[in-house]
């Protein structure tokens, strides 16, 4: 009898969780993060079609495109306090206003981010999208569905393709073939994120290219040139662009 | 619903244990009045609460407070549920239907106004390209797979004979952007659309406002193709008591269900599984299907098994239209399959006897599976 009012109690608990979950932070207790994408080669800001760049191999190239999908972005402190937003981004380098974006989190101190490098496996199979999801975005392979989780396009002297073409397509999002990156950055040490109310804060967040060719991964453009399916050279040059985040600046 | 019949156990006199419906989590409790008390009371609170849940689910009102006509999608009779329910996040509606309609029969989906979905998709083919193995696409390019017919596409998950389409609303994505298809580009296409005289007028009355997106735009034809369900063919007046086999017919049925019902399962006459039937391989296309999807050499050579509804109709047959009748499907059963390819679907392994007669009694059969409901059915056509 006691355990049934137990097992009914934490029930209704539960119950009433899953209701007050899915309300919006509307305390006044938030404040706002901006976080800022800087992609570059070598620590040099990207320049798209002009800059010229030079991988580990001495393979020389240029790049026309690069974007990738940020996606179930939190901050975390301390004391393990995580504020989730589900959100989606398409960090687009031809679009300035696609390179940063800002979120409402709880007030507090916050020692490091994480975010999802892709689109959650639920939202490639979820039908018509919208937003940075809208197939318009280029970035939805229509004929093996999937989103594109990033895109690098340019053109080098090695690539053996029409035009001297450089065209990774990096996606995949089920069973072995799940290109999906966790990825956490630890701000530098001893510096915190102190989100107060009515506040804006900064991160900003340095994406370097040079790491897509090696390690774990040594990606050649004389052998690989394309990319455009889920498989195992997804996966490698997936392996190297996990890498390719680091936190330049955290303002408070 | 199950929930009613709980409360009657609850309340039922006797205290009678509620074994029945709490073996799940392995207990039998008997139980006193005041326990049956909370219980009961404990049910109105969940109901409640699950009935807030789902008004908060329900279609916001449009702003100038007008709804569309809402259409619930019936499953016949005796069918089994959808796997997922595609009209979850886009409520079927009339207005969304008629959208949907009118974009599958526009031709100005394609890069120079000519074709349109209706194009490979002919009502009176059970919308699959009538005697064709390969259909016309943009400059006249053939494509490289058979139109597959459209219905009963809401009990699908997979689309396509590679199943390389996850879900019904990006299908059009393929077809639209394929360079030997419609050969155009989705943001073309919305700029056709916003520029049309009737179409925000007819998104408004869809979706509330007159803004015109590609999720809107996929949405409404996911309505249209989704509403197509082949359900009243003779076959199915026979099962309803409505009509009745002659006797080749049944005996065809009889065949049917003993040598061809492991894959094409009724009602829907396919599993919508991928197998291998045992097919030379076309050295021109050299297309191994599921494969090219899923990269995984254990599916080479497997397709979509389709279904044998309105099968009369949606001839040529196979992935690659190379029968192009139902005798000739019916003899690489009986003598054509390749049993050296090592994904031959196991059902197929040993070969069918079949008799000349049972072969024709066969065809009788499968020609009670034409549903002209579909195929000549005014809510469907142009």
């Amino acid at each position: 009898m006691n355990k049934i009012f137990l097992l009914l109690t934490l029930y209704f608990l539960a119950l009433l969780n899953t209701q007050s979950h899915s309300q919006k932070i509307t305390t006044s207790n938030t404040g706002t993060v901006k976080i800022t994408f800087i992609n570059t080669v070598k620590g040099q800001p990207l320049a798209l079609n002009t800059g010229s760049y030079t991988n580990p191999f001495g393979e020389a190239y240029t790049v026309s495109k690069f974007k990738y999908y940020i996606s179930h972005v939190s901050m975390a402190g301390a004391k393990g306090d995580v504020n989730e937003v589900e959100n989606y981004y398409l960090v687009d380098e031809s679009k300035p206003e696609t390179l940063h974006f800002s979120l409402t989190i709880n007030a507090g101190n916050y020692n490091r981010l994480n975010f999802l490098l892709g689109v959650d496996s639920l939202h490639n199979v979820s039908g018509a999208q919208s937003g940075a999801l809208d197939p318009l975005n280029d970035m939805f392979w229509t004929w093996n569905n999937g989103y594109i989780m990033a895109k690098l396009e340019g053109r080098s002297p090695q690539s053996k393709l029409v035009n001297n073409k450089l065209e990774f397509h990096i996606g995949g999002f089920m069973g072995e073939n799940n290109v999906l990156k966790n990825i956490t950055l630890h701000f530098p040490p001893g510096k915190f994120l102190n989100i107060q109310p009515g506040k804006t804060s900064e991160i900003m967040i340095e994406a370097d290219i040079d790491t897509w060719w090696q390690q774990p991964n040594d990606i050649k453009i004389a052998e690989h040139a394309v990319c455009s399916s889920p498989g195992q050279l997804a996966k490698k040059i997936a392996d190297n662009y996990s890498k390719m985040f680091s936190i330049k600046d955290v303002v408070n | 619903m199950k929930c009613l019949q709980i409360i009657k156990d609850i309340l039922s006199k006797g205290s009678k244990p509620l074994s029945k419906r709490s073996s799940c989590k392995g207990t039998s409790v008997a139980l006193g009045v005041r326990s049956r008390i909370i219980i009961l009371l404990s049910l109105c609170i969940t109901l409640c609460a699950l009935l807030i849940g789902a008004s908060n689910n329900s279609p916001v009102k449009f702003a100038d407070g007008n709804l569309p006509d809402y259409i619930e999608f019936k499953i016949p009779a005796g069918w089994p549920k959808p796997p997922t329910n595609i009209f979850a996040k886009n409520k079927l509606s009339e207005q969304g239907f008629q959208l949907g309609k009118k974009l599958f029969y526009d031709p100005r989906l394609s890069k120079d106004g000519s074709i349109s979905c209706a194009n490979c998709h002919q009502q009176f083919a059970a919308f699959a390209t009538y005697e064709h193995d390969f259909s016309h696409g943009h400059n006249d390019q053939h494509t490289s797979r058979n139109a597959p017919a459209l219905f009963n596409l809401a009990w699908m998950t997979k689309y396509h004979w590679d199943g390389g389409i996850n879900h019904i609303e990006v299908q059009p994505l393929s077809p639209i952007t394929s360079p030997t298809e419609m050969a155009e580009t989705l943001e073309n296409v919305l700029i056709k659309l916003k520029s049309d005289t009737a179409y925000p007028k007819l998104f408004k009355a869809a979706f509330g406002t007159e803004e015109i997106n590609s999720q809107r735009m996929l949405k409404a034809l996911a309505q249209f193709t989704g509403s197509i369900v082949s359900s009243n063919s003779k076959y199915d007046k026979v099962l309803r008591g409505e009509a009745s086999f002659t006797y080749a017919e049944e005996n065809g049925y009889k065949f049917f269900k003993a040598n061809c019902a492991g894959c094409h399962i009724e009602p829907l006459f396919t599993d919508n599984s991928f197998r291998n039937n045992g097919l030379e391989i076309n050295t021109f296309l050299k297309d191994y299907g599921r494969m090219n999807i899923t990269g995984n050499p254990k599916d080479s050579l497997k397709f979509k098994v389709p279904s044998l509804r309105n099968v009369a109709l949606s001839f040529p047959y196979m992935h690659d239209g190379r029968y192009y009748s139902l005798g000739a499907a019916i003899e690489h059963y009986r003598k054509g399959i390749v049993t050296t390819q090592s994904t031959l679907d196991p059902l197929l392994a040993n070969t069918f006897n079949i008799t000349n007669a049972q072969k024709y009694e066969l065809i009788y059969f499968l020609n009670t599976l034409t549903d002209t409901s579909i195929t000549r059915n005014p809510r469907f056509a142009k």
